[in-house]
C-alpha cells in the first residue's frame, strides 16, 4: 500500500488510471465482497502500479499529534477518529452522516469542515483540530468557558460541533454581528434549541477578546 | 456507616425563604458543561470495549409487504461478520414500517464490515398497498393495518364526549362561530443521539452492563431481562449522558433487545446505535390529526359553545390529542361536545413527545379564538383573558404581550395588511402542565474527608437533572456545588422515576432535599456537644456551620466532617409538600409575512413560565428557549414525506426532514414569572413547547388575514390561504 506524502497532502505518483480503479473497486463494494465471500481475488488490472482500495496505512495529525491508522479510501476522517483510531477520539459526534447537521465540525489546515464527508485519506498529513484539541475539562478554551457559563448546551451532543465553528467563526470574524454570527453558524443544528444561548456564549467570547486586546 | 435516618428529625425539610438561598434560584452552570464542551462525556455511541462487535439492523424499505426469501448466506461469510439473524420467514408479513419492518441483524468487528453486510443481505419480498396516508388508510376496501385482533376497519372506537344537541343549540344563539378544519402533520423528535445500546455481557451470578441511551435506567433492567433470560437486579443500565429523548427513549425497543440477544449469543460486548434513517423509520414520532372544531362565543368573546370532530394519525399506535376545550373554558360545560377517534395507518406508531397531544389541540384552540376575537372587534389578549380562569395566565399574558411591543402594534383587534408586500403581526398561546410527583429515593454521603456525594438513579437528558443533584445538597450543607458530586444515570443507585412528562425534578428533587436534610441535621447532632447548640440552631453558608445568632461559634466544613468517624448516610425520599403540581405559561411571536412570496420571518418570539421555585434560572431558561425553538421548528419547517404510491418514507435524513437552525432564530425572550412564589418545585419540559407555533400561526394571521389551518407555515402554504390554489 502505497504512503500519502505528508508534505503536499496529496497521494503521491498516484496516476489517474489507479485512482480510477481504486475507485471503482470502492463504489462496488457490494460486489467486492461478495467475491471475496466466493473466493474469488479482485481482478488486478496492471500489478505495477498500486492503488488506494484495500486498507492503507496513514498518518493523521490530530490535535498536534501523529497517529497512525489503519484505514479504507471510503473511511472518512469521522470515522477515522472515531472508530479507526486507538484509543478513539469521540469527542466529535456522528448524527447525521450526510453533511447536514455539523455535529462532526472539525478543523482541516484550519478552515472548518464536515468530517463525515471529508475522506481519512485526503487529510493525511494535514493538521486536523478537533474538539479535545481546543481544551480539557481541566483548561477549556476561551469559548468552552463560555458555552458553560452561559449554558449553551443541554444534551450537549451537538455542542463540540458548535464549539469548533464557533472558534473558527470567530476567529474567522472577530467583530461579528449576531445576524453574522447565525450565518456562521448555521451549518450546525441543535434539537434541545440552545441556539439563543450559544449565541450569548459567542458574544461572551467576543466581548473577553475584544478587552484582551484594549489592554494590550 | 452510620445512618442519620433512623434518628428523630427535628424538623422538616423546607425549600427555605427565596431570600436566603445562596445557590438555588440562581444562575448555575450546569456540572457537566466541561466534559461536554469539551468532547470527554461518554455517550452511549461512543462506548467502546474490549472485543467490542458492532451490530445493525436491516429495516426494510417499504412499510407492507410479504417476505418470499431472506438469504443471509453471503452477509454470513464476509470478513469480519461474527452473527447474522433473521427476524423474519418466508410467508411472514412486513406489517408497518416501524418495528414490524426490521428484517435481520448483524454484528461484525467493526462497523465498516456490519455495513457491508447489512448491504449483502438479499431479500426478496411481494409489496403491498402501503397505506402510509390517512386518506388511504379510510379508502373503501384498504388493508387493515390496526394491530388490533379483532380490527376490521382503519379506525379506532370513537371517544365521545358531552352532549351534541347541547352544544348545537348553544352555538345557534351564539353572536359569532368560527369553523375550520386544521391538518397537523406527524413530526419526528430526532434526538441527536439516536436511539441505542452498548450491551457487555457476564456470567450468570454477575451483572450484565447496559449503556443506554434511556430516559428510564431504572425501567431498562425490566425492559431487557426476559431478552437476557435473567432477573432485572442482574442487569445494570448505565446512561452517564444521553443526547435527547423527548419522549422517544422509555424503553429498550426492539433495537436494545437485538444488542441484548447479539451480546447474550456471542458472549461478546455489542454496540448497536439506530443509524439516522433508521431512527426516521423505526424510532416514534408526535402523531398528527385533522381536526374540525366549531366555537361560538357571546358578543362580549365569552365563549358559550364547542363542538370538535377529531382523527389522530399515529401509525400503528393510537397517538394522542387532549378533549376540548383546550386550556380555555366555556361559559356552560354541557355544551361542548366532542369525538375523537385514531385512524391507523401501516407506519411507525407515534411515541410520547414532549406535552403529547399538547400542542395538536393548542393549534386548533388558539386559531379559534383568534378568529373570534376579530368577529367581535375584540384585542387579542383581551379575548383570551376573558376566556382563561386561571389569574396566572392573564398576568403571563399581559407579561408577553408588554414584551412583545403589544400596546403599540397597530392592530389589535382585526388582522392588518400588507404594505408592499410587508406584513408585521403578533400572536398568543398559551400553555399549562401537571406534572405532579412520585415515588424517588436519593443517598446523600458525607466522609470524614469532607467530600460529599449525592446519588440517585435518575437520568440528564440535557435538562440539568445532574446539577440540581449537587446542587440541592450545596444549599442545604452551605457549600459549592463543586464540592458536591453528583451521581445518577446508574439503575443500581436508589431508584428515582423514568423522565417523561416533566415529572423528574418533581419527583427527584424533594428526595435530594429530603436527603440533604437528612444529613445536615445528622451533622447538627454531632455538633450538639461542640458547639452547644441544639439540631436546628445551626446556620450553613459559605463553608461554614455557625450558631444562629451567634457567628463567633463556628466550625469550617471540613472540621465539622472530621467529628464523623464513619461515613454518614442520609436516605431521602419524596416529599409531597417539597413538588408542586400545576404550572402555566404565556407567549408571544411577532413575525413579518412578505405576502408577493409568501416568505414568513419569526422575529421574535416571548414565553413566561411560572414553575414554584426555579431551582436553576439558567437552566430553566434553556428549557423554555428549547421548547420555542421546537415549537418554531415544528410550525416553520418539519415535514415527514412519504411516497404515497411505494410507501417509501421519503425524509428519513437531515436534508429532507429540516428542523430549524441558527438562521431561523429570531430573538427569544425567556422570562421566569417569578410572582408564583409558590415553595415548592416542578419540572419545565413539557410547558413551554406547547404553545409555540401557535402563537406564530396566530401573527401571520395577525399580519395580513392568512389563517393557516395546516403546518408548517411554508410559502406555498401562506399563498395558497391568501390567494387561493394557484
Amino acid at each position: 500500500m502505497r504512503e500519502m506524502d505528508p508534505s503536499s497532502g496529496e497521494p503521491s505518483a498516484i496516476s489517474r488510471r489507479s485512482f480510477l480503479k481504486g475507485a471503482t473497486q470502492v463504489a462496488a463494494a457490494g460486489g467486492i465482497i461478495q467475491a471475496t465471500a466466493a473466493g474469488a481475488p479482485a481482478e488486478v488490472v496492471d500489478p505495477e502500479v498500486e492503488t488506494l482500495s484495500g486498507t492503507s496505512s496513514l498518518e493523521l495529525l490530530v490535535n498536534g499529534k501523529a497517529r497512525s491508522v489503519e484505514v479504507q479510501p471510503r473511511t472518512t476522517l469521522l470515522h477515522a477518529l472515531r472508530t479507526h483510531m486507538d484509543p478513539p477520539l469521540t469527542g466529535t459526534k456522528e448524527v447525521c452522516g450526510t453533511g447536514s447537521c455539523g455535529a462532526c465540525t472539525v478543523l482541516i489546515d484550519g478552515q472548518p469542515a464536515y468530517s463525515c464527508l471529508s475522506l481519512a485519506v485526503t487529510c493525511a498529513g494535514r493538521p486536523v483540530t478537533t474538539v479535545e484539541g481546543f481544551g480539557s475539562a481541566d483548561a477549556m478554551s476561551d469559548v468552552q468557558q463560555a458555552f458553560c457559563d452561559k449554558d449553551g448546551m443541554m444534551c450537549g451532543f451537538c455542542t463540540p460541533g458548535f464549539v469548533v465553528a464557533t472558534h473558527a467563526a470567530l476567529d474567522r470574524s472577530p467583530k461579528a454581528s449576531l445576524d453574522e454570527l447565525k450565518y456562521e453558524l448555521s451549518g450546525n443544528f441543535c434539537r434541545c434549541g440552545t441556539y439563543p444561548h450559544v449565541f450569548d456564549a459567542a458574544a461572551a467570547v467576543q466581548e473577553d477578546r475584544a478587552r484582551g486586546e484594549e489592554g494590550r | 456507616m452510620s445512618s442519620s435516618s433512623r434518628g428523630a428529625q427535628a424538623s422538616e425539610p423546607s425549600w427555605g425563604k427565596r431570600s436566603d438561598l445562596d445557590v438555588l434560584n440562581r444562575d448555575i452552570p450546569r456540572v457537566d458543561g466541561p466534559v461536554k464542551a469539551t468532547g470527554e462525556a461518554i455517550y452511549t455511541h461512543d462506548v467502546r470495549l474490549p472485543g467490542m462487535l458492532w451490530a445493525r439492523v436491516l429495516v426494510h424499505p417499504v412499510p407492507r409487504a410479504e417476505i418470499e426469501s431472506i438469504d443471509l448466506e453471503v452477509a454470513s461469510e464476509m470478513p469480519g461478520v461474527v452473527y447474522v439473524e433473521a427476524l423474519k420467514e418466508p410467508g411472514d408479513a412486513v406489517r408497518y414500517l416501524g418495528d414490524d419492518a426490521v428484517l435481520a441483524v448483524v454484528a461484525a468487528e467493526t462497523p465498516d464490515q456490519a455495513a457491508d453486510a447489512l448491504r449483502a443481505i438479499k431479500v426478496k419480498a411481494r409489496r403491498l398497498a402501503p397505506v402510509v396516508t390517512p386518506a388511504q388508510a379510510l379508502e373503501d376496501g384498504a388493508p387493515v393495518v390496526s394491530r388490533r385482533r379483532d380490527a376490521d376497519s382503519n379506525v379506532g372506537r370513537a371517544n365521545e364526549r358531552g352532549d351534541e344537541a347541547v352544544a348545537d343549540a348553544a352555538l345557534a344563539g351564539a353572536v359569532a362561530v368560527v369553523e375550520r378544519t386544521f391538518e397537523i402533520p406527524i413530526q419526528h423528535h430526532v434526538c441527536l443521539e439516536t436511539h441505542g445500546h452498548v450491551v457487555q455481557p457476564a456470567p450468570d451470578d454477575e451483572q450484565v452492563t447496559v449503556y443506554a441511551s434511556t430516559q428510564s435506567v431504572g425501567g431498562t433492567p425490566r425492559g431487557l431481562a426476559r431478552t437476557l433470560g435473567r432477573d432485572a437486579s442482574k442487569i445494570r443500565v448505565l446512561t452517564p449522558h444521553m443526547g435527547g429523548g423527548f419522549g422517544s427513549k422509555f424503553g429498550p425497543g426492539l433495537e436494545g433487545a437485538m444488542a441484548a440477544r447479539v451480546a447474550d449469543q456471542t458472549g461478546r460486548p455489542v454496540h448497536l446505535m439506530l443509524t439516522r434513517s433508521d431512527e426516521f423509520a423505526i424510532a416514534g414520532n408526535r402523531s398528527g390529526s385533522r381536526q374540525t372544531l366549531k366555537v361560538g362565543a357571546r358578543s362580549d368573546g365569552r365563549l358559550v359553545g364547542l363542538k370538535l370532530d377529531a382523527d389522530k394519525h399515529g401509525g400503528v399506535s393510537g397517538g394522542s390529542l387532549p378533549g376540548p376545550p383546550y386550556i380555555y373554558t366555556v361559559a356552560d360545560d354541557s355544551a361542548v361536545a366532542s369525538r375523537i377517534r385514531s385512524v391507523f395507518t401501516a407506519t411507525d406508531g407515534s411515541r410520547a413527545m414532549r406535552a403529547p397531544g399538547h400542542p395538536q389541540a393548542s393549534f386548533a384552540m388558539e386559531a379559534a379564538v383568534d378568529e373570534l376575537a376579530y368577529l367581535l372587534g375584540i384585542d387579542l389578549v383581551e379575548m383570551r383573558i376573558r376566556n382563561l380562569d386561571s389569574e396566572v395566565h392573564h398576568r403571563q399574558l399581559r407579561r408577553v404581550a408588554e414584551e412583545i411591543g403589544w400596546g403599540e402594534h397597530p392592530h389589535r383587534d382585526r388582522p392588518g395588511r400588507a404594505e408592499n408586500g410587508r406584513a408585521v403581526g403578533i400572536g398568543f398561546g398559551v400553555s399549562v402542565w401537571g406534572p405532579g410527583g412520585r415515588s424517588s429515593r436519593c443517598d446523600v454521603t458525607i466522609r470524614p474527608d469532607g467530600s460529599v456525594v449525592s446519588a440517585t438513579a435518575t437520568q440528564d437528558l440535557g435538562t440539568g437533572a445532574r446539577t440540581y443533584v449537587a446542587a440541592i445538597v450545596a444549599e442545604e450543607l452551605g457549600l459549592a456545588v463543586n464540592m458536591i458530586e453528583a451521581r445518577i444515570g446508574d439503575s443500581d443507585l436508589p431508584p428515582s422515576v423514568t423522565s417523561g412528562g416533566s415529572v423528574t425534578t418533581g419527583s427527584s428533587a424533594p428526595a435530594i432535599k429530603d436527603a440533604a436534610h437528612k444529613a445536615r441535621e445528622g451533622l447538627e447532632a454531632l455538633l450538639v456537644d461542640v458547639l452547644e447548640a441544639p439540631v436546628g440552631s445551626y446556620v450553613w453558608r459559605n463553608g461554614q456551620v455557625s450558631v444562629r445568632g451567634d457567628s463567633t461559634r463556628s466550625l469550617p466544613w471540613i472540621a465539622v466532617c472530621a467529628l464523623l468517624r464513619e461515613p454518614l448516610l442520609a436516605q431521602g425520599e419524596f416529599r409531597d409538600f417539597l413538588h408542586e403540581g400545576r404550572i402555566h405559561g404565556a407567549q408571544a411571536a411577532k413575525v413579518e409575512v412578505d405576502t408577493l412570496t409568501g416568505r414568513v420571518k419569526v422575529l421574535k418570539m416571548v414565553a413566561c413560565q411560572d414553575q414554584g421555585l426555579p431551582l436553576n434560572r439558567l437552566a430553566l431558561r434553556s428549557q423554555i428557549n428549547g421548547g420555542m425553538v421546537q415549537a418554531l421548528s415544528y410550525g416553520m419547517l418539519e415535514q415527514r414525506v412519504f411516497d404515497e404510491q411505494d410507501g417509501f418514507l421519503l425524509s428519513d435524513n437531515l436534508d429532507l426532514y429540516k428542523i430549524a437552525g441558527a438562521q431561523e432564530m429570531p430573538e427569544m425572550v425567556a422570562l421566569i414569572d417569578d410572582e408564583d412564589e409558590r415553595p415548592s418545585v416542578c419540572g419545565m419540559a413539557e410547558a413551554p413547547v406547547i404553545p409555540g407555533h401557535s402563537a406564530i400561526a396566530g401573527a401571520i394571521h395577525n399580519a395580513c388575514g392568512a389563517r393557516l389551518t395546516r403546518m408548517p407555515f411554508t410559502a406555498d402554504n401562506v399563498l395558497e390561504t391568501l390567494y387561493g390554489k394557484i
